[in-house]
């Protein structure tokens, strides 16, 4: 193979690459700059960088269109359900991956089976079941609905570590007359940091961009989330791009955030718990 | 009788927020009830309806071809990966680029690609200043377009980048004597793909389609309600979306109920492989 062949392939490669990189980048810069003109501008400037910088349609979405509500109601609320999903999922994980009792294989296979079945499929019975418990428009519903909805797979990825912590650690704690529980706090839960980091980060993103359990379960308008009041503009008829734009990045800042501080961990969550070659 | 408690808090939301819901949703398809006061029972008159409803079969059709973007959606990433494997420069943080749109989630993105593929929107400013007027379509106001535009944005861009990092995951593992035999042997690079990566990570590949299956039956409401409202008419309209109209839009619950018990039994066929996949994959035993 002479070199030039290998050098063509490579500058092809990269071009691609960059074809690709750039598709995922431009949208949000394009969000960026337009959410910086004035309407005016926008109709006839779509593509290029603002001529004159206007923070008006932030202002109108941060204070008239109530977004700077929600974005605090999202983050009083996904913490509180952060709380939560992480026992839940470490507790099961656990008993799942390194205990052993009967009817554990199935129903670890009943708890991955549940995970699939779609919102919008269990929202008819999930809003019945909350009324009942008189959850609607109460934050502990969309917590209990969300940790349930997204709980089977951070389970998953703490079964799938926890089966490889050696067996003698459990073992040689139970010799010791440890309690299942003493381990699980003492033990377990400290050699299992890296794995709980990708799920607070997995879950996180998953319930900052819930969208169809929200909109079930939040109905009075000053309890939404803010992905709920991002969602609630589309289809809208009068609001100008320049606006809805500005509300996008609002709601883009906690998972940009995210994306810019754990992005080794984001990378290692992405397949973990999914791929094994 | 420890074990039991660990997972009681998990099994328990399971059984209230998800196992009942599904049971009782098939049960409530055999009745008629508009959300509030006493359902009828009517048998299967849900199911006549349903199965004479165009808007049900245009759902059916929507969805199959959405899913004739799995293959590309499939294929790309795997290319991209098995080119990134090789060692180019800068790789992770192309890698990080292209994982961007799945941090953002699907209801961001939906709005996004809302805009830009509006008629006067940005993407088609680009064709024109290109002066490839002609490519400059109403991407969204047309239906068959704007299915397809839905297939390409939803079924294959968007998870590119999430494809990237599961596959060159899924490549790093690959012996890399296996490359250099094949490199001796003074094979191409086609020739290599095709007879070393391809087989190497045919669990992966199987995955990921099982995924893109969900992805698209499961997972596609919240980038549809964002990105074309099921429109323009019933253009991006597909079951999920027939659930939220019967029963959230037209408060018609035993119908809505009829919709999803469909849905339910396309769901746990794929769920059925998920979790042979699954299984094969993780440690548990």
């Amino acid at each position: 193979m002479s070199n030039s062949y290998e050098r063509t392939v490579k500058a092809i490669m990269y071009v691609v690459l960059m074809v690709f990189a750039l598709m995922a980048l431009y949208p949000l810069f394009f969000v960026l700059i337009t959410s910086l003109k004035s309407s005016a501008e926008y109709v006839n400037n779509k593509l290029f960088m603002p001529q004159s910088i206007t923070f008006s349609n932030y202002f109108h979405v941060w204070v008239k269109g109530n977004m700077l509500r929600y974005f605090l109601n999202s983050c009083l609320l996904i913490p509180s359900a952060l709380v939560l999903y992480l026992f839940v999922c470490i507790t099961a994980g656990f008993a799942f991956g390194r205990l052993r009792f009967r009817f554990r294989f199935p129903l670890f296979l009943a708890v991955l089976f549940l995970m699939i079945f779609p919102q919008m499929l269990l929202s008819i019975q999930i809003f019945q079941v909350c009324r009942k418990l008189h959850l609607v428009n109460n934050y502990l519903g969309l917590i209990l609905v969300w940790v349930a909805y997204f709980g089977p797979f951070g389970t998953y990825i703490m079964t799938t570590y926890y089966a490889t912590v050696p067996m003698e650690i459990v073992e040689s704690a139970r010799l010791d007359g440890t309690g299942v529980y003493r381990m699980l706090y003492y033990i377990m839960v400290p050699i299992a940091k890296p794995m709980i980091v990708i799920i607070i980060i997995i879950g996180t993103q998953s319930m900052w961009n819930e969208l169809p359990f929200s909109l079930l379960l939040l109905q009075t308008e000053h309890l939404r989330t803010i992905t709920q009041g991002l969602g609630m503009l589309q289809g809208q008829y009068g609001l100008d791009d320049t606006v809805l734009s500005a509300s996008i990045l609002s709601a883009s800042l906690v998972p940009l955030l995210l994306f810019v501080f754990f992005q080794r961990q984001i990378t290692m969550g992405a397949y973990s718990g999914s791929v094994k070659g | 009788m420890e074990p039991y408690l660990l997972i009681a808090p998990l099994l328990l939301l399971l059984l209230v927020f998800i196992l009942y819901p599904v049971v009782a949703n098939i049960y409530l398809s055999f009745f008629k009830w508009k959300g509030m006061g006493k359902a009828t029972f009517i048998g299967l008159d849900n199911y006549r309806t349903m199965f004479a409803d165009e808007t049900f079969w245009i759902s059916i059709k929507n969805t199959l071809v959405l899913l004739l973007y799995i293959p590309l959606g499939v294929i790309l990433p795997i290319l991209i990966s098995a080119l990134l494997r090789e060692g180019l420069k800068g790789w992770s943080l192309f890698r990080a680029i292209i994982y961007l749109p799945n941090i953002l989630g699907y209801v961001i993105m939906g709005m996004i690609s809302s805009i830009m593929f509006r008629k006067l929107g940005p993407i088609n400013n680009v064709l024109i200043h290109l002066g490839l007027d002609a490519f400059a379509l109403d991407w969204l106001s047309k239906p068959d377009l704007a299915l397809n535009t839905l297939g390409l944005v939803y079924g294959v861009w968007l998870r590119l980048g999430f494809g990237c990092i599961f596959f060159l995951a899924a490549m790093s593992s690959i012996d890399e004597s296996l490359y250099d035999a094949a490199k001796i042997d003074g094979a191409l690079w086609w020739r290599t793909f095709w007879n070393v990566t391809i087989p190497s990570i045919r669990f992966s590949i199987e995955f990921w389609i099982v995924l893109s299956f969900i992805e698209i039956l499961a997972r596609a409401f919240p980038f549809i309600y964002t990105f074309s409202r099921g429109g323009p008419g019933f253009a991006t309209f597909t079951l999920e979306y027939g659930i939220y109209n019967a029963g959230f839009v037209a408060f018609n619950m035993g119908y809505a109920s009829t919709w999803a018990s469909v849905l339910f039994v396309v769901c746990a066929i794929i769920a059925v492989f998920q979790v042979a996949l699954m299984r094969k994959n993780s440690d548990v035993q």
